[in-house]
């Protein structure tokens, strides 16, 4: 069991490693002068002095070799260096608003499970029954409505015409901890309601799979009580594919946070991200970037030690 | 046998490495050991063993559909590891091959007349008008209605699958055919329909065949000789009813005895212990941890294949106790 | 020789649907006349008129147009990307699929980490670097797509190379390219179609997502996306503003889905597998149960007729099955594939499969505390307090019917729970008791194994000694030992034997076997099934000795092992017979094995046989030419041979 999680503790480690350096490369491989792209807006290109400056923030007219051990030094002192644009420390603004994002994720993330996996199994076990056929159907409609879609309909609906919640923007919790969570609930939804489409999928699909497996059968034979069956041997079993599924879907998941937190004006590193893409700010967009593939990682890591405690046979391997 | 084997393999081994522990210490796994034999022209050669005696993979190694490390392997004296892979098509039209699973061993997009043409287009054979009668004439060999050609194999029962595949195999006139578990999938009765036709059509063309199964009495009465497999090694080769009916290693005198049968009272041989995980094999002669005859020197000393009887050898310190 | 297959019924309103949703936009210019970048700012957001049916924008722009050409846009960035990476990713995939190696590497790895960077993020750091457009946003989806593509290419492509059909192809010497492209690509190319309906859906997601952010396409140039964003400012005013593109959006990414879902149905039908977790419908009319008398018949089969509707109108796959099962005895179920003896066991169980159901007859029990019960008039309740108390089953396949994510204790505790009081550490003691008898050495360590720990043998032995657990009374072997090794069978069958020796209680043993080698080794009585009905039954030594249906005596005959004295190479063949069993949608009138029948004569076909019972009542036969039969012949085994 330790051996299994040193391993995919080190293959994560490797993961982070291999993405740092195709970031950092994007910019070595980039024809042209990096420096001189960055400033281009428009038609109009920079004063040669201003390119002459960004190149030596960036430390741009150093040796290729000697940029990419400085940056891995930074990166894994979690130092992103200053944006281009107003010259603030990238890693505290990213300290500042990370948490924010992640906030709407996890309660997200919550409802969705909640609702999903229960709807799931329920539709699994009577597939082709009336309920699965109403529930897929509602699901494939929900599936088919990208996240900025479901925001922008939900201010209209939920702010404009009926007024039951603002329609976006953002109190911290300590200022007023009433005010934060009304302001948290649609972006919430919202996130969590394309998680819940897919869970929902994978859960009856998986659900659906392992009753017909001749385990479930034998359980049934050796009379164990239908719930039991249910718990035991079709949910437990579920389980593992079920948050293999969500791990990998949770790239999307961090992707259309981005537009959600976009749509309700909600602070957090969309934000950040937007303007420095506008603003061809790419020290901090990179930070951003790193920031959400090391989350993602760290979340399938813990995944696939999850699914190991789940299934021996994973260890066992 | 006087004359010049059809194809000779001396020392084929298998080995997959397995789970890489560290860097250095590669682990294999042995599916085959030194496993030598030869098939004459006409003959049938039965191959009988359980699952992990390495009988499938002895078919695949000699067709050249896995790679395998061999002494020598010759069929009609061209030698198979060393042949180029353009001389290695053209010999495959002589080597053929039977699957057990009727199912999976047909393109299911493919109606039968794509898949008996894919065979004579892979040798241009029977171009043109030829095609036709050809086509016709291999469906009414393995006893087939001619109408059947454009239809797919999800038509078809298991039985009728199992005749295509023999037609397929039988359409570029090969002089042998590996027949991997060729029946075992089928139902009793259609099981005797297609050894009956398996019979009919060595009798008419002169095939050799390689009849692997797990099934003794099956390959009884369809081999010459047989040759018994237990954990990649050879057990016991010899012919057909000598080996079956006056066994002289223990391992087939149980495999024997196990066979259910309707008519002969069991006197089954008891053995005892598990089949030993491939990794972590006995020393000496590896069937001893389930041989009611061990002796303690069956521990020391690999047993060679001896010759107990007329063509008949087994690899036994004890073969002279049964 | 591939050829086009049917549209299936089900695929037919999707295609529709998505193939309108696909041309409408190309075909804007016959629509409307409208420029889509045309200002008017005199008539911003005015409302739809004869002209303008769906109104105009903030900057007075024609809607309508917006909407058609904005869908042209999303439409051709989508597919265009789509199509790219799908290409790219499956030559890749095929490569490194067919060929291993070095390709093999790539393939998987470089999925993997593309797949690490949330696309949406990737599409903005290339953005930053590129600039905004139609041309970046093409390139970064075939990026971000192409892995997926490649991945699934692969592991399609492994599993259909591994194929017997592939391996074929090879043998004769098809070139590699021709192997590739002719039967490996057309195997594949179901779940590859699924893939492409998928992505094409997500990339219009990302694109009109990018556009929203105004990232994506470049104004003034139209899209779903950016006419979002525009209205957002005004969706007080202007609700239209919103719903129009949103709608626009939603039902092109439901087409799409839509049409994958049902793509994805038709490509992978899942039958559904018969595991008791089916609802079972209840028996309709249902024949009054005869009383049972003998204490001795623990359970009785009357009549039993079970019907599947797979072939539009119900059809009997079983019908007029009577079975006695008494305490000590054990009654075999013989039968080829197909012959329905799986499914009477599986009666007994409850555990038909969901497609199959019981019309008629009657299926009773006697249970441990007297009571007879009809198991089919039983609430769930109380079949689950039968099964595995006083009636157990094994299974065929011991590799699977083990739930690999629990232990064996795990397992056999909750079985031993489900049905005596005692606390964990009894029943723990319990399993270990029940594992020394079904000859497991050294129980107390390995019953905390998992079963992937364990060979075949080993795990049906776990099954046997899960079977015992609450010393049933009646114990259904289906097929226990087909999965087997015959050293590993021979030994099962004789711990099944000396199970029943010592069990006190009587037990009764329902073994359903196509080997009759193994049957009389262990049976004491025998019925034949042949197409859904029981064709002969009597004394096992009877029966196998000496058969009087014709079926039995072609299943003896057939099998080689009864010909010790035949050799195909002097010139022998085995006494077969031709033709195979019917479907049950295609029985023959009168007898149903009449066409493959040596001695059927013409009324044969004109009347359907009875059971004939012997006048001893020793063994019954359906065949109107047996002994038994009123007027059947006096034939021994040689004459008809």
């Amino acid at each position: 069991m330790l051996a299994f999680i040193s391993r995919r503790l080190a293959t994560a480690v490797v993961m982070l490693l291999v993405i740092g350096t195709i970031i950092f490369s994007l910019l070595i491989i980039v024809p042209g002068d990096p420096a001189e792209l960055l400033l281009s807006t428009g038609g109009g290109s920079a004063t040669p002095e201003a390119i002459a400056n960004l190149r030596s923030t960036m430390g741009l007219d150093k040796p290729v070799l000697v940029q990419y051990a400085t940056f891995l030094y930074d990166t894994a002192r979690l130092d992103f260096g200053t944006s281009i644009v107003d010259s603030g420390s990238i890693s505290s603004a990213i300290a500042l608003r990370l948490p924010r994002t992640l906030e709407i994720i996890v309660v997200g993330a919550i409802l969705a499970l909640a609702v999903a996996i229960p709807t799931g199994t329920a539709a699994g076990l009577r597939a082709g029954g009336r309920f699965d056929i109403a529930a897929s159907a509602v699901n494939a409609l929900l599936t088919s409505v990208p996240g900025f879609v479901v925001g922008t309909l939900f201010i209209y609906f939920f702010a404009q015409v009926l007024g039951w919640l603002p329609a976006g923007g953002y109190v911290a919790f300590a200022a007023n901890p009433a005010q934060h969570l009304q302001m948290l609930i649609l972006p919430s939804v919202t996130v969590g309601l394309h998680l819940a489409t897919i869970v929902f999928r994978m859960t009856r699909a998986s659900v659906l799979e392992m009753r017909g497996h001749d385990w479930v059968r034998t359980a049934v034979a050796k009379g164990l009580r239908r719930k039991r069956v249910v718990r035991r041997h079709i949910l437990h079993n579920a389980l593992g594919p079920i948050i293999t599924v969500v791990g990998l879907q949770l790239g999307i998941l961090l992707g259309s946070t981005v537009l959600v937190e976009f749509v309700y004006n909600w602070p957090g590193l969309s934000g950040l991200l937007v303007s420095a893409v506008e603003q061809r700010d790419y020290p901090t967009v990179r930070a951003v970037i790193l920031t959400v593939a090391a989350i993602f990682i760290a979340i399938n890591t813990v995944i696939d030690i999850l699914s190991s405690l789940l299934d021996p046979r994973i260890r066992l391997q | 046998m006087t004359q010049a084997p059809l194809l000779d393999v001396q020392k084929l081994r298998k080995s997959y490495p397995i789970g890489r522990r560290g860097l250095f210490s590669r682990r294999t796994l042995n599916v085959l050991h030194d496993v030598s034999f030869s098939v004459a022209p006409g003959e049938v050669l039965g191959l009988v063993g359980e699952s992990g005696s390495g009988k499938s993979t002895i078919g695949r190694a000699i067709l050249r559909l896995i790679e395998s490390e061999s002494a020598a392997m010759r069929f009609k004296g061209q030698d198979l590891n060393t042949i180029p892979s353009g001389r290695l098509r053209d010999l495959r039209k002589d080597m053929q091959i039977i699957f057990q699973d009727p199912y999976a061993s047909l393109d299911p997009r493919k109606t039968i007349r794509a898949v008996l043409s894919e065979a004579l287009d892979a040798h241009g054979l029977h171009r043109g008008p030829a095609r036709g009668p050809r086509l016709t004439e291999l469906v009414n060999l393995v006893g087939l209605d001619p109408s059947f050609l454009d239809r797919r194999p999800h038509e078809f029962s298991g039985g009728q699958r199992q005749r295509i595949g023999i037609a397929r195999a039988l359409a570029v006139e090969p002089s042998f055919i590996v027949c991997d578990e060729a029946v075992s999938a089928l139902d009793v009765s259609i099981q005797a329909q297609v050894l009956n036709l398996l019979a009919d059509l060595r009798a008419m063309t002169g095939v050799s065949l390689l009849f692997i199964s797990h099934d003794l009495s099956v390959v009884r009465f369809i081999s010459d000789r047989v040759m018994v497999l237990y954990l990649g090694r050879v057990m016991e080769v010899g012919p057909a009813d000598q080996v079956h009916f006056a066994p002289k290693h223990p391992y087939t005198a149980a495999l024997v005895s196990a066979e259910p049968s309707l008519h002969r009272e069991n006197r089954r041989i008891r053995l005892t212990g598990e089949i030993p995980s491939p990794l972590s094999l006995p020393s000496g002669c590896i069937f001893r941890n389930r041989c009611p005859y061990a002796l303690p020197a069956c521990a020391d000393t690999v047993p060679q294949l001896q010759t107990v009887g007329d063509q008949h050898q087994a690899a036994c310190l004890r073969h002279d106790i049964l | 020789m591939m050829s086009m297959p049917r549209i299936p019924t089900r695929m037919i309103v999707p295609s529709l649907l998505l193939a309108a949703l696909i041309v409408i936009p190309f075909a804007a210019p016959l629509i409307t006349a409208e420029d889509p970048i045309k200002m008017a700012v005199r008539y911003r957001l005015a409302a739809p008129d004869l002209a303008h049916w769906l109104g105009r924008d903030e900057f007075g722009r024609d809607r309508l147009a917006r909407v058609l050409y904005g869908g042209q846009v999303s439409l051709t960035v989508a597919f265009v990307a789509t199509s790219i990476a799908c290409i790219v990713g499956t030559f890749f995939g095929l490569i490194g699929a067919y060929f291993r190696g070095p390709s093999e590497f790539i393939t998987t790895r470089l999925s993997d980490i593309v797949l690490c960077f949330p696309p949406i993020l990737l599409a903005l750091l290339v953005v930053t670097l590129f600039g905004p457009g139609a041309g970046t946003l093409v390139a970064v989806l075939s990026v971000l797509y192409f892995p997926t593509f490649a991945r699934i290419a692969f592991s399609e492509a492994l599993r259909v190379t591994s194929l017997d059909f592939v391996e074929a192809s090879r043998a004769l010497g098809t070139p590699s390219r021709r192997i590739v492209l002719g039967t490996i690509l057309p195997n594949i190319a179901g779940p590859l179609s699924v893939q492409y309906s998928l992505t094409a859906a997500a990339a219009i997601t990302i694109e009109s997502g990018l556009s929203f952010l105004g990232l994506g396409v470049v104004p003034p140039a139209p899209s779903w996306g950016q006419m979002i964003r525009g209205a957002r400012q005004f969706m007080n005013q202007d609700p239209l503003g919103i719903l129009i593109p949103c709608a626009a959006l939603v039902l092109t990414i439901y087409a799409i889905n839509f049409f994958c879902d049902r793509l994805r149905d038709t490509l992978d039908p899942k039958g559904g597998a018969g595991s008791g977790m089916d609802d079972v419908s209840a028996p309709l009319a249902l024949a009054n149960a005869p009383a049972i008398d003998d204490p001795d018949v623990v359970a009785m089969i009357t009549d039993l007729r079970l019907e599947t509707s797979r072939y539009g109108t119900p059809v009997a796959v079983i019908e007029e099955v009577s079975l006695t099962l008494r305490a000590n005895q054990c009654t075999a179920l013989v039968g080829e594939s197909g012959s329905g003896k799986s499914l009477s066991s599986l009666a007994l169980m409850g555990l038909l499969p969901g497609a199959i159901r019981q019309a008629s007859g009657t299926l009773q029990l006697r249970r441990k505390s007297g009571d007879v019960v009809d198991l089919g008039f039983l609430d769930a309740r109380t079949l689950e307090d039968i099964r595995g108390n006083d009636i157990a089953m094994i299974f065929q396949e011991p590799m699977t019917s083990l739930n690999p994510i629990h232990t064996i204790s795990g397992q056999m505790i909750e079985a031993i729970l489900a049905h005596r009081p005692m606390s964990k550490t009894e029943a723990r003691s319990h399993a270990i008791a029940l594992l020394k008898r079904v000859g497991m050495n050294d129980a107390e360590r390995r019953i905390d194994s998992y079963p992937d720990q364990m060979s075949g043998g080993m795990r049906q032995r776990v099954m046997i000694a899960m079977a015992f657990a609450c010393e049933p009374r009646l114990l259904i072997a289906d097929e226990p030992t087909t999965a087997l090794d015959v050293t590993i069978q021979a030994e099962i069958i004789e711990l099944l034997q000396s199970l029943r020796q010592d069990q006190a209680s009587g037990l009764s043993l329902l073994f359903v076997s196509h080997n009759l080698g193994i049957v009389a080794d262990i049976a004491d009585r025998v019925a034949v099934m042949y197409s859904g009905q029981i064709v002969e039954e009597g004394l096992a030594d009877l029966i196998l000795r000496d058969p009087h249906h014709p079926y039995t005596r072609a299943l003896i005959e057939s099998m080689p092992s009864s010909h010790e004295a035949l050799h195909s190479t002097g010139g022998d063949r085995l006494p077969a017979i031709s033709g195979t069993p019917p479907l049950p949608s295609a029985r023959p009138s009168g007898c149903a094995f009449r066409d493959r029948c040596p001695i059927a004569i013409a009324s044969c076909a004109e009347i359907r046989p009875q059971l004939y019972p012997s006048p001893d009542g020793e063994r019954s036969v359906r065949c109107l030419r047996a002994p038994e039969a009123p007027g059947g012949l006096q034939m021994s085994r040689t004459e008809a041979a």
